[in-house]
């Protein structure tokens, strides 16, 4: 048999035992034992556990853990609701403004934490309720906390980013500057198509009622202060990190104890708020850890298969592809495995592939570093199997169907897919505040 | 079901529970350790032994909580179909999938014991300037995964319960806790 057909039966069993409900690290892992037993014997079956001391090694790794901390300390005190407030009262006049400040308030969030799930947690329980409540159309409502939960990647701190920058060996500093302009300008896009189309049907976000903006002007101004939260917890991250006095991890660990002593100081931090978070920590970090484990086991089977020899061949000579196809082929690829592959999996497996591919072809890989995170994005967010969809439909409440979600999800799509070709056109987006702050 | 196999899944589940709940307090851990990395760093003399004892600390923490990450149900599973599935069906399918983990596992072990063993064989150390034995985590993770194993085999006696129209503890959760 040859590599690629080897390769591909891989893919194929994968996919097959995922099907079956089983647990997905489970599916990866048994996967490549199997395939590495049988290729190389005794010898293969070190494998897997050789990537567990390489998973050991791999140091920033360890914002993960804090980083899932962080998020559900923030979303199960319900700090963030005093943020929602903010923009509620601030945004409610203008047509479609609770949605509006529904995606400030993921940016907000976002530069709070390295992960999307956290953003979704806090947007499907403290935005949605209240917006549906408002009148607001369920289906906007549902791809508002989607897509502004993409966010929470992209704009630094950034978990994805982090292992990017661990299997391309670029550093994870310039890698999230790198976020932020493109996650800001996704930010804006969005923005834009909630005003134009609340424009359009005024009945999908309705003005707030006049009864309810009753708020005086010092009472607006108190409600900005929830805003210096987020800027506190990001500073108090980011500026020991930038100016190089704290490694990447430490200053990760510093933001978890800022938000576990700003929910203190604000009263938030019960038995209960304490303990629901210490133990889904827990839950959390070995759901990715596992997953990751069990892909970088993967991972290394692909490597000796010389997967990486085999795509570049199949790429340039083969198909005698200029590089922009390839990389968009790549990109595609990208969207057709993220339906069916959990999204750190998949940077586990394919991106030790394709690094070295786009080097060769000349592109810059901290831009690619964002690039890739907006596609996974997209893959994560995308029908049928989007992972997302999935979350979202275990956290939103019961009237919202797995069609509504669906459904509510493709403008906001189109918008992503607009912002990743607007970034292919001028990497520069990416690219400036990196080079500015580092002088490349 | 017979009393021995539901001692069996009550014992294995009280003691990764137990086990379980102390590893999540191993984030404080964690967080303490790198603290104090940037508070000697920025004050004192960096100390050495940081880097590595937070990376000990977080294999531990991962690898000695997988069980009761289990219990809690807490590993994603691709739902598109699973999800619909009755209570029984599930329980039926996941009779014969629980076996790929199980073997996965068991790979993961056989790495883990000889690796350990050569560790142990020639005092295997870190090449770094604190240079730690390597065997004590290394030990910590074959305990790891034989807890691992221990845990699957009673959610494949649960599920033999389940089709046998016995609970032997909680129904299956229809949805996966996030």
């Amino acid at each position: 048999m040859s590599h690629s057909m080897i390769a591909t039966t891989m893919f194929a069993l994968m996919m097959l035992l995922m099907i079956t409900g089983q647990r997905v690290f489970a599916a990866i892992g048994a996967v490549a034992a199997v395939a590495a037993i049988t290729l190389w014997g005794t010898g293969g079956a070190d494998i897997p556990f050789t990537a567990a001391m390489k998973l050991m090694n791999w140091y920033p790794l360890l914002t993960l853990p804090m980083f899932i901390f962080m998020g559900y300390v923030l979303s199960e005190s319900r700090i963030a609701d005093d943020l929602y407030q903010m923009f509620h009262v601030w945004m409610g006049p203008v047509p479609g403004g609770l949605a509006i400040g529904t995606i400030l308030l993921m940016v907000l969030v976002s530069a709070m934490n390295g992960l999307s799930v956290a953003g979704m947690a806090i947007g499907a329980t403290i935005a949605l309720p209240e917006l549906l409540r408002r009148g607001y159309d369920k289906q906007m409502v549902t791809g508002v906390v989607q897509a502004g939960s993409s966010l929470g990647i992209l704009v630094p701190p950034s978990v994805v980013l982090v292992l990017y920058a661990m299997i391309a060996r670029q550093p994870v500093g310039q890698l999230w500057l790198a976020g932020v302009f493109p996650g800001l300008l996704m930010a804006a896009l969005f923005i834009l198509y909630i005003c134009i189309r609340c424009r359009l049907q005024p009945e999908l976000g309705p003005v707030l009622p006049a009864q309810e903006r009753t708020h005086s002007r010092a009472e607006k101004l108190r409600l900005l202060r929830a805003g210096l939260l987020p800027v506190a917890i990001f500073a108090v991250m980011m500026v020991p990190f930038i100016n190089g006095w704290t490694s990447l991890v430490e200053s990760s660990a510093i933001g978890a104890m800022a938000a576990l002593v700003a929910a203190i100081i604000k009263g938030r931090m019960t038995q209960e708020v304490f303990e629901n978070s210490v133990r889904n920590t827990l839950g959390i970090s070995c759901m990715f850890m596992w997953i990751i484990l069990a892909a970088l086991g993967f991972g290394a089977v692909f490597d000796g298969l010389g997967a990486v020899k085999a795509i570049e061949n199949l790429f340039t000579e083969q198909l005698g592809l200029s590089p922009w196809a390839i990389l968009i082929l790549m990109q595609l690829s990208f969207l057709i495995m993220g339906t069916f592959l959990d999204d750190t999996a998949m940077l586990v497996i394919v991106a030790p592939l394709y690094v070295p591919l786009v080097q060769a072809l000349g592109f810059d890989l901290i831009w690619y570093g964002v690039l890739y995170t907006i596609t996974t994005q997209i893959a994560y967010m995308t029908p049928p199997f989007g992972y997302n969809l999935f979350l979202m439909r275990a956290m939103a409440p019961p009237e919202i169907g797995l069609a509504d979600i669906y459904r509510s999800i493709l403008p906001f799509v189109l918008v992503m897919v607009l912002a990743l070709i607007v970034l292919m056109l001028f990497p520069g987006l990416a690219l400036w505040l990196p080079d500015y702050v580092y002088n490349r | 079901m017979p009393g021995f196999v539901i001692a069996y899944v009550r014992v294995v589940d009280g003691i990764n529970r137990r086990i379980g709940r102390l590893m999540m307090y191993g984030i404080f851990v964690m967080v303490a350790i790198l603290l104090w990395s940037s508070i000697s760093k920025t004050f004192f003399l960096p100390s050495l032994w940081t880097l590595e004892s937070a990376q000990f600390a977080m294999v531990a923490y991962y690898i000695l909580g997988g069980a009761y990450a289990i219990q809690l149900n807490a590993n994603v599973r691709m739902d598109l179909f699973y999800g619909n599935w009755s209570p029984l069906r599930k329980a039926w399918v996941d009779v014969f999938t629980i076996f790929f983990l199980i073997f996965y596992l068991g790979v993961l072990l056989y790495g883990g014991v000889e690796s350990a063993w050569y560790s142990w064989e020639y005092d295997q150390r870190s090449r770094t300037a604190w240079r730690p034995y390597l065997w004590p985590i290394k030990l910590v993770m074959c305990i790891g995964f034989v807890l691992m194993i221990l845990q699957a085999i009673a959610e494949l006696c649960k599920d033999i319960a389940r089709i046998r129209g016995f609970d032997i503890d909680a129904p299956k959760p229809t949805e996966p806790t996030h």
